[in-house]
């Protein structure tokens, strides 16, 4: 693929060119000094700001947080459904290798079979310009998650920060198209700058300040060793606002609802929804199979370092950090991460090993242990006796069991 | 994540289906169930728009206004080209239902999820065991397996409800007794004076059964404490886990994998259930503990 | 408001919110914090995983007392028994800070003399706490260098209110603990801009910030500015107008962002009064129960279709820009008062919401140096903020409290006006849910919000439900000597027997029909959190 010289001085005109036939969404630093993702209606006064992290994502932009569906009309004759053209072609400028990676992750939750229509309409005339992360900020961890500071793959063309110059590369025949279409702008890479851009890149890659395991976590969830106190904990803390969901770039729930606008006519929308929600699971008529709290925090955890890891090779998480600065209780995804790493093994292990010998003895069932080892965290006392005190097991069994174990070794 | 330069030659040639678009229908017939479950037939207004479904699918059922739920198919496809909804008032969209009359429209989209696995069911005994509303969707795979009754075996139904008057799908249940093609039986909760049958839970019924548990399937629905106590005591009495098939209610609002709502353990319900197998469920919440 | 006025001389957060992430103890009485103020407990929890230690003070066992290391399940209503066992400890064990208060309080002897004819144990059991407990947690309090008490409605909606406050205000002076940052007392503010309603005089007898208009040289300075004679007297409280308002001569009402159908206690005896006036006109931004009452009602611009500055809990001044033109007929509430006040006769030409800025920094000392051009570029200033060249005030009363010294105000406990008996043998508390906003005419709709919390619902203790047969999701009605509603009843374990929880969002359950009016003598805000009821299945 190729790689180019753009002058930080031939931005605006090259943009210029690319918003002739395209919305243009770039990061704007606003009148307010926030920094965030925005359609740039007018190129000269937007204030395009490639220096930091975007307090957003760019999901909206392909995932709007509300979306018509569709108009309906109710008539004596019957229904009439319109629905809505969202697609137009865009550029997404100056985006962080984060918020790229989360874009390739909903590109395979709303394109597998069937897909989303209106994801589709819009992504499929979207061409992506990202740019690498040359100083990651505080809450940022993509290194764990392997979706940056520099991406290989997914962008069209990806920029990397040279000082006086942008380092160009394509990573597609639609980037490549951009550099043949535009050459005014581009000048060779020289080796030079290859050397600064690959000394940059490494010095990106140390400079991170957060280490989350996210992959110990994996392991750690997968060996069944996450004591309850830890969602305990974050049950506790989580008042089910549901902004880090908001705020995530890879979170793609929504619900589905109507909006009458007159008595016969009213439109269908989908908006953005949250699985920490206590309504995300409850059903008509009340019953909710996802409760407590702790049972919605799980879940959520686990979707993303979890069942996601186990699917896709990946976690749901591309360690933007943005959960980090928005939740009230302090529980986001590093915090869990961290927690889940601190907690001591060995003793669990030992347990374990009881737990699941007395369950393969067919003395004790799963749901019991896992009551049993709640049990256990809570009060600190060995899980034998726990199991003895709940009057499952008497300790003969215990005996017998490990003698077993003893005898087939 | 997936390599990018397929996904993208997808998008190029995506077909632009879109599931979200609903497909008008008519209602043709309103049966009362009980006071709480009314039937309803559902008539494409363009023939053409119609599908073709299995036993233990479901369609996302609009009123225009109220919005969407999941509601799965009671009738047979073996009947007609109509297709109908047993329906439980609970919510706002099933209260809106409630309140309309035959003639009036509203719309589904669908059959979607996975249906009970009717050729592995051939040639076996069925026992199906509902509680309330649970046997909307066992209604249309008693229906199936009787218009194709040569291809399966005995079929036994067991069927909870609360209070003699509770009971739903009186029609259908003597129909059923009426040409002898399903072994049907009772019980209720509470009973009422008049009430000579059973009382106590649906496994109470299981007790008086003989089942020779290497060729009989059974096929479970109803409310998630009833599911737990039929498994168990079937299991107790050695039934394969495999061999007994159940269909989960969740809230859903696509119906087709994209949601959320009814991720469970990794597992979609809506497109990789709703029907499962005990052993299949056992694995899934298994996964972790 | 009024307790923090006698004793400290200002009635506002003294420190910043940020300040509680530095406390080594933090005291929350009378506060849901994590469902009412989240931004707030948010810095409590920092707090407490910076090591700070929790006590909470609550009837119920709420989300943020479950984080606590002590929580003190206090029976409602009996605040000062606890606040006075506290000191009393913390008098007994020498744990008082002697220079403090020798320095920079007054009164103490009176103080001293009330707790020492107290007997602890009698307090406890007013309180329904163990003494252990409140031992503990005095030691705690005292104990501690830099210590924060965080309060709100729980403390004020009594009968005894501002007995309360000024108890508060006592234990924190014993202690030595205001006058620094991270140490304080710190009353919370409901909404964005409560605080800078009652900065703007939105409170009977007083001019913007807190000028008495019994004071003859400020009422000549409003005077002049405003070319207009101006009463000496003060005005009328809220329940004064909704609850007596024919007996107190009102004839016509404005009412402007306030739903005191819902909102008010005693509500039916609100809607008997607005029903009966000559004239009503609403501004509000939905038709709220209130405004379908009204001859006339004003569409009012939402915080996005307008400019302006509110001031929050933490007293900061923060200028909000329009983002979106006003929809439909919709005009901003500055612009409806002022063309109300040119129909009426009486000009106000203002350019813009800058220019009245201007004119609330020259009439108002603590809002002296605050301009929107010095907000444009700031995350607000915070009073007092005197001049153009300060920079604001993060913490009140550094080296001396506004009224000099700090007064210690001795108080008695207070009963609640009305205590359960034979016919009304349950106490109801009410309050908020997270996701709900006052009368719910915003947050009802948001299809997200009213899918979680679709209606009000009852809290009940789990052994009072079974005794009445009462099942989770039951519909009961609930009825005080003021009124009845129906209601749903969830059966919970987190409030102690003979206690009923609801919040008062909800149109379809307006709980406010049974609230108590009584009010408290000074600070005129009614018992909203105590009164007595009884229930039965409907």
């Amino acid at each position: 693929m190729k790689k180019n010289i753009l002058k930080k001085d031939h931005v605006r005109p090259f943009l210029r060119k690319l918003a002739r036939d395209s919305r243009l969404i770039a990061p704007v630093r606003t009148s307010h000094r926030d920094l965030l993702y925005q359609e740039i209606e007018s190129i000269d006064s937007a204030e395009i700001d490639l220096s930091e992290q975007p307090q957003e994502s760019a999901k909206q932009f392909l995932f709007p947080q509300q979306e018509q569906l569709f108009t309906y009309q109710n008539t004596s004759k019957g229904f009439t459904f319109s629905p809505r053209k969202s697609g137009m072609p865009t550029v997404l400028f100056g985006l962080r290798s984060c918020d790229i990676s989360a874009i390739l992750y909903m590109d395979v939750i709303f394109l597998r079979s069937p897909r989303d229509h209106y994801y589709l309409e819009k992504r499929r005339d979207t061409i992506i310009i990202g740019i690498g992360c040359n100083e990651p900020w505080d809450n940022c961890f993509c290194n764990a998650t392997r979706t940056g500071p520099f991406l290989e793959i997914g962008f069209d063309l990806q920029l990397t920060d040279l000082g006086d110059r942008f380092y160009v590369e394509s990573g597609r025949a639609v980037g490549d198209e951009i550099l043949e279409k535009w050459p005014q702008f581009f000048s060779p890479v020289t080796e030079e700058d290859e050397k600064l851009r690959y000394q940059l890149m490494l010095e990106a890659r140390s400079g991170f300040k957060r280490h989350v395991h996210v992959e110990t976590a994996f392991q750690k969830i997968a060996d069944n060793s996450v004591s309850p106190s830890v969602w305990e904990h974050i049950a506790k803390r989580c008042d089910g606002c549901g902004g880090c969901a908001y705020i995530c770039p890879t979170c793609t729930c929504f619900t589905i609802f109507d909006r009458p606008l007159s008595p016969h006519t009213g439109e269908r929308l989908r908006t953005w929804d949250a699985c920490t929600h206590d309504g995300f699971t409850r059903m008509a008529g009340g019953h909710n199979p996802v409760n407590p709290a702790t049972d919605r925090l799980k879940r959520r955890f686990m979707h993303k370092l979890y069942y996601d890891y186990k699917q896709f090779k990946r976690p749901g998480c591309v360690g933007c950090g943005r959960c980090v600065g928005i939740c009230f209780g302090g529980v986001d995804i590093a915090m869990f991460v961290d927690m889940v790493c601190a907690e001591k093994r060995d003793q669990r292990q030992s347990a374990a090993v009881i737990g699941d010998l007395l369950v393969e003895a067919g003395l004790i069932t799963r749901k019991q242990l896992s009551e049993a080892l709640e049990k256990r965290d809570r009060t600190g006392m060995p899980l034998g006796s726990v199991l003895m005190e709940m009057g499952i097991v008497t300790k003969e069994d215990i005996a017998n069991c490990l003698a077993d174990k003893v005898e087939r070794l | 994540m997936m390599e990018t330069g397929t996904m993208r030659e997808n998008m190029r040639n995506a077909v632009t289906d879109n599931v979200f678009m609903p497909i008008e229908t008519v209602i043709s017939e309103i049966i009362e169930e009980n006071s709480t479950i009314r039937t309803y037939t559902l008539r494409f207004t363009d023939r053409a728009a119609a599908f073709s479904f299995l036993p233990g699918q479901f369609v996302m059922l609009s009123v225009p206004g109220h919005g969407e739920a999941p509601i799965s198919i009671s009738s047979s496809p073996t009947d007609t080209d109509e297709i109908q909804l047993s329906v439980r008032r609970a919510g706002r969209l099933t209260s809106a239902l409630h309140s309309m009359k035959a003639g009036e429209f509203v719309a589904v989209r669908g059959p979607y999820g996975v249906p009970f696995p009717v050729d592995e069911l051939k040639g076996r005994d069925l026992l199906f065991v509902a509680g309330g509303i649970g046997l909307a969707p066992l209604r249309s795979l008693i229906n199936y397996c009787r218009a194709k009754n040569r291809e399966y075996g005995k079929i036994t139904l067991c069927y909870g409800s609360r209070s003699p008057s509770d009971i739903a799908f009186k029609n259908d249940l003597d129909a059923w007794k009426a040409d002898g093609s399903v072994d049907v039986r009772l019980t209720v909760d509470v009973p009422e004076d008049g009430w000579y049958g059973k009382t106590g839970l649906v496994t109470t019924l299981l007790d008086d059964l003989s089942i020779n548990n290497s060729n009989t399937s059974a096929l479970l629905c109803g409310p998630p404490v009833m599911i737990d106590a039929v498994i168990s005591k079937l299991k107790e009495s050695g039934m394969d886990t495999e061999k007994i098939i159940t269909t989960l209610e969740r809230n859903m609002k696509c119906g087709v994998g994209l949601c959320g709502h009814c991720h469970m353990e990794g597992v979609l319900i809506c497109k990789d259930g709703p029907v499962f197998n005990v052993k299949a469920l056992e694995n899934i919440m298994g996964a972790t503990g | 408001m009024a307790g923090l006025a006698t004793t400290f001389g200002s009635g506002a957060m003294t420190n910043s919110i940020n300040e509680i992430t530095g406390a080594e103890v933090i005291f929350v009485i009378g506060s849901n914090t994590t469902e009412a103020h989240p931004q707030i407990a948010r810095r409590i929890l920092e707090a407490v995983d910076n090591g700070a230690k929790l006590i909470v003070a609550d009837p119920r066992r709420t989300e943020l007392s479950r984080s606590a290391h002590i929580h003190l399940q206090l029976r409602p209503g009996s605040d000062i028994a606890l606040l006075n066992a506290m000191m009393r400890v913390i008098l007994s064990e020498g744990l008082i800070d002697d220079a403090f208060i020798e320095m920079r309080t007054e009164n103490f002897k009176e103080l001293r003399k009330h707790l020492l004819s107290q007997d602890i144990d009698k307090l406890a059991a007013v309180s329904g706490i163990p003494v252990s407990q409140i031992k503990k947690a005095a030691r705690l309090y005292a104990g501690a260098q830099k210590g924060v008490i965080c309060y709100c409605l729980g403390i004020t909606q009594h009968i005894c209110g501002t007995a309360n406050v000024e108890s508060i205000a006592n234990l924190a002076m014993l202690t030595g603990h205001v006058e620094q940052a991270y140490t304080g007392v710190n009353p919370l503010r409901g909404q964005n801009n409560v605080q800078g309603a009652c900065d703007m005089g939105a409170i009977p007898g007083v001019f913007p910030g807190y000028q008495p208009v019994s004071d003859p040289v400020i009422r000549e300075k409003f005077e002049r500015a405003w070319g207009q004679a101006l009463p000496s007297e003060p005005g009328l409280t809220i329940t004064d107008m909704t609850h007596r308002g024919r007996k107190n001569g009102i004839r016509a009402m404005f009412i402007m962002g306030e739903n005191p159908v819902m909102s008010d206690p005693d509500a039916s005896k609100v809607e008997e009064t607005l029903k009966g006036l000559e004239f009503l006109a609403v501004s509000d931004i939905f038709l709220t129960e209130t405004a379908s009452l009204a001859h006339v009602v004003f569409p009012a611009a939402s915080f996005a279709e307008k400019c302006g500055s509110v001031t929050n809990s933490e007293r900061r001044v923060q200028l909000m820009h329009q983002a979106i033109p006003p929809i439909g007929e919709c005009r901003s509430d500055s612009e409806i008062i002022t063309e109300l006040a040119g129909r009426l006769g009486y000009t106000m030409a203002y350019e813009n919401s800058a220019e009245i800025m201007e004119e609330i920094a020259l009439l108002t000392p603590i809002y002296g140096g605050i301009f929107h051009d010095r907000l444009e570029t700031s995350w607000g200033l915070q009073w007092p903020c005197p001049s153009r060249d300060h920079a604001g005030t993060p913490y009140l009363h550094k080296y001396s409290f506004a009224r000099g010294k700090g007064r210690f105000v001795p108080a008695e406990n207070i009963t609640p006006d009305e205590l359960p008996d034979d016919d009304y043998p349950f106490i109801l508390m009410t309050g908020r849910v997270y996701h709900h906003y006052h009368t719910g005419a915003m947050t009802r709709a948001s299809d997200i919000l009213s899918r979680e919390v679709p209606e009000a619902v009852l809290e009940i203790n789990s052994d009072d439900a079974r005794e009445k047969g009462l099942r989770h999701g039951d519909m009961v009605s609930l009825r005080s000597r003021r009124g009845e509603i129906e209601v749903r009843v969830k059966p919970v374990d987190t409030i102690s027997r003979g206690m009923l929880y609801v919040s008062f969002h909800f149109h379809e359950s307006p709980v406010n029909r049974l609230t108590n009016p009584a009010l408290d003598p000074v600070a005129k805000c009614p018992e909203y959190k105590v009164c007595a009821v009884n229930l039965e299945k409907a």
